[in-house]
């Protein structure tokens, strides 16, 4: 299935948001398809999380976001929740819980408050937790994981939701090399099960290597959207980044290699 | 699942036992201590001297400890839950002082009756200026240095409105009612006291517990519960508006008595996995289990004079609050300010 054959499971076009006097994000466009991974790079205050927490209804934003054929500002809080999950920065659990109860979290939006969780919520959980990996810990307490562990636990409460688009902001921060390759195949994964994937990455190569697209920003506005050799081209890098960096092709892919900052 | 869970019976059959063996021994302890066969006589005959001890002074005043107790409970693993920090509570950011200046001040100045709906009004004014103040001071996050520091000022400031009102009392025998007051009781409490708070109470856990599966979606941290479905805004109105009712009428009817709502959820959180949510009825029970057994207390001290219930709560909270920040100290070293 071609890109332009899948369905657009959300498109933004033109937001703009303002932190208190600043505008943060200014007219930015985006459409994210089912099946895709998509990749948001940028310097530090590009506005990428800005962006991203609009996309996820997070932020008040001019312009207009469509999440299917719904427009975003009209959805109700549950029924965006049950549409978009969103993964912040950070992997944060404020409370000891046992790993498979921070899992369920993300059934919130499906489940009634005064109900028990029914066999679908319960299913989904461990869909999830399946998938991540992360079912030999389910009763260990999430602050006792590592960070690697806690990364796969957060990313399985997102893909919990079941959500058809999921917004991950930064989801390997932090991690060795060898999680960080685990947390993109299964955001890959996720792409390739029907769901629209849009993740920020400040790792160039990563993003190069597994997005099938990347939207490069700056200064609130996306000034690239495109294939991974061609958005992050090395004029591109180099004036965007002031990174010197060369592109080699892999075989299967391209791979970044960033060399010297200008 | 969130405010009751299956895998929580044992523990909530457990401590709602514990609640009901306490109610009783709370209508036996006393100046004439009264058996059990007595006070069943007393409570449903109700004839003779034993059923005056325990219908009109003893079971008023046991029904406002536990239910009482059950709100501060309550209150405390709310706003627990709403700050992501085992430290909040009510009385640390100065909620019952503000309750208790409020409702001092109509008392004092004989605005209204000591029995009056004004009172516990006047309580829940002053609690919700404090904790809306509180929220509105320490921000959308919440961080616990901030929030710590703006409950101090407020705890202070609402200490200075009292001394206030003791400084203007129309006369010395105010000053000393109202003094008196502010050191929290249920002694001679009946049972107008208890129709004014319980519409209140009711309210309060109705709020409250309302608010369970947002507190259980906020361990993640706001910006996930908020993508998972919770209004933040709402839940933090639904606190304040929650914890002032509580904490309000509670205050209004026995002055100020604290630390219940630290305590509390603190010694039940580990058995429900420290789930906010599965937090709530635990912790209600506990608070009522506390507060009955603090009542029993005060009267089973010997002395002339009964040491007043907040009295008692605050010199083995305060302690307790202490112990908690050794234990959690390593947390909050950590945490950012």
């Amino acid at each position: 299935m071609s890109a332009q054959a899948a369905a657009a499971l959300l498109s933004a076009r033109d937001v703009a948001v303002r932190l208190g006097d600043t505008p943060v994000v200014r007219g930015a466009s985006v459409t994210l398809h089912a099946g895709a991974l998509v990749a948001l790079v940028g310097p530090n205050g590009a506005g990428k999380t800005t962006f991203i927490r609009a996309l996820a209804g997070l932020l008040p934003a001019d312009g207009e976001i469509m999440i299917g054929e719904r427009q975003l500002g009209i959805m109700g809080t549950r029924e965006r929740a049950r549409a978009v999950a969103y993964l912040p920065q950070g992997h944060v659990f404020h409370w000891p819980m046992q790993a498979a109860a921070v899992v369920a979290l993300g059934r919130h939006p499906h489940t009634d408050p005064f109900a028990t969780p029914s066999p679908q919520d319960r299913a989904a959980v461990s869909r999830a937790m399946q998938r991540t990996a992360t079912e030999a810990f389910a009763d260990r307490r999430v602050t006792t994981l590592s960070g690697g562990e806690r990364a796969r636990i957060a990313l399985a409460r997102a893909l919990a939701t079941e959500a058809p688009v999921l917004l991950a902001d930064e989801p390997t921060a932090s991690l060795d090399p060898r999680h960080q390759l685990v947390v993109m195949e299964l955001l890959r994964s996720a792409a390739r099960d029907g769901g629209a994937v849009l993740a920020i990455l400040h790792d160039l190569t990563l993003a190069a290597r597994f997005a099938d697209r990347v939207l490069v920003m700056d200064g609130g506005r996306i000034v690239a959207d495109d294939v991974p050799s061609e958005a992050l081209s090395p004029q591109r890098v180099a004036e965007i980044f002031g990174v010197e960096a060369m592109m080699v092709d892999t075989g299967e892919g391209v791979a970044l290699i960033a060399r010297h900052p200008i | 699942m969130n405010w009751f869970n299956r895998q929580d019976v044992t523990l909530n059959a457990a401590l709602a036992m514990l609640v009901i063996i306490l109610f009783g021994l709370s209508l036996m302890v006393g100046p004439a201590n009264l058996s059990l066969d007595r006070v069943i006589d007393g409570l449903f005959r109700g004839e003779g001297i034993s059923g005056i001890i325990v219908r009109d002074i003893r079971l008023p005043r046991t029904i406002l400890a536990l239910l009482i107790g059950a709100t501060f409970g309550l209150s405390g693993a709310a706003l627990q839950g709403l700050l992501r920090n085992p430290l909040a509570e009510p009385a640390l950011f100065g909620a019952p002082q503000a309750a208790a200046a409020a409702a001092a001040l109509v008392i004092a100045f004989g605005l209204a009756g000591a029995t009056s709906y004004a009172v516990p009004l006047a309580g829940i004014a002053g609690a919700m200026l404090a904790i809306g103040a509180l929220l509105a001071i320490a921000g959308r996050r919440a961080s616990l240095t901030v929030t710590m520091l703006a409950g101090l000022a407020l705890a202070s400031f609402a200490g200075a409105a009292v001394a206030l009102i003791l400084n203007l009392a129309p006369n010395p025998y105010v000053a000393m009612e109202v003094a008196f007051w502010l050191l929290g009781s249920l002694q001679d409490r009946s049972s107008d006291h208890l129709l004014i708070a319980f519409p209140f109470l009711l309210s309060s856990w109705v709020i409250l517990g309302r608010s369970a599966g947002a507190f259980r979606a906020l361990t993640l941290g706001e910006d996930a519960a908020a993508s998972l479905g919770v209004n933040i805004d709402r839940t933090r109105r639904a606190v304040v508006l929650g914890v002032a009712f509580g904490v309000g009428a509670a205050v209004a009817i026995c002055g100020s008595i604290g630390f219940v709502g630290l305590v509390a959820p603190h010694l039940v959180r580990r058995l429900v996995g420290y789930d906010p949510a599965r937090l709530m009825l635990p912790a209600a029970l506990t608070g009522a289990a506390l507060l009955l057994v603090a009542d029993i207390a005060v009267r089973l001290l010997p002395g002339v004079v009964e040491i007043k219930l907040g009295v008692v709560t605050a010199l083995i909270g305060v302690p307790f609050f202490v112990a908690m920040i050794f234990s959690e100290r390593r947390m909050l070293e950590g945490s950012p300010s």
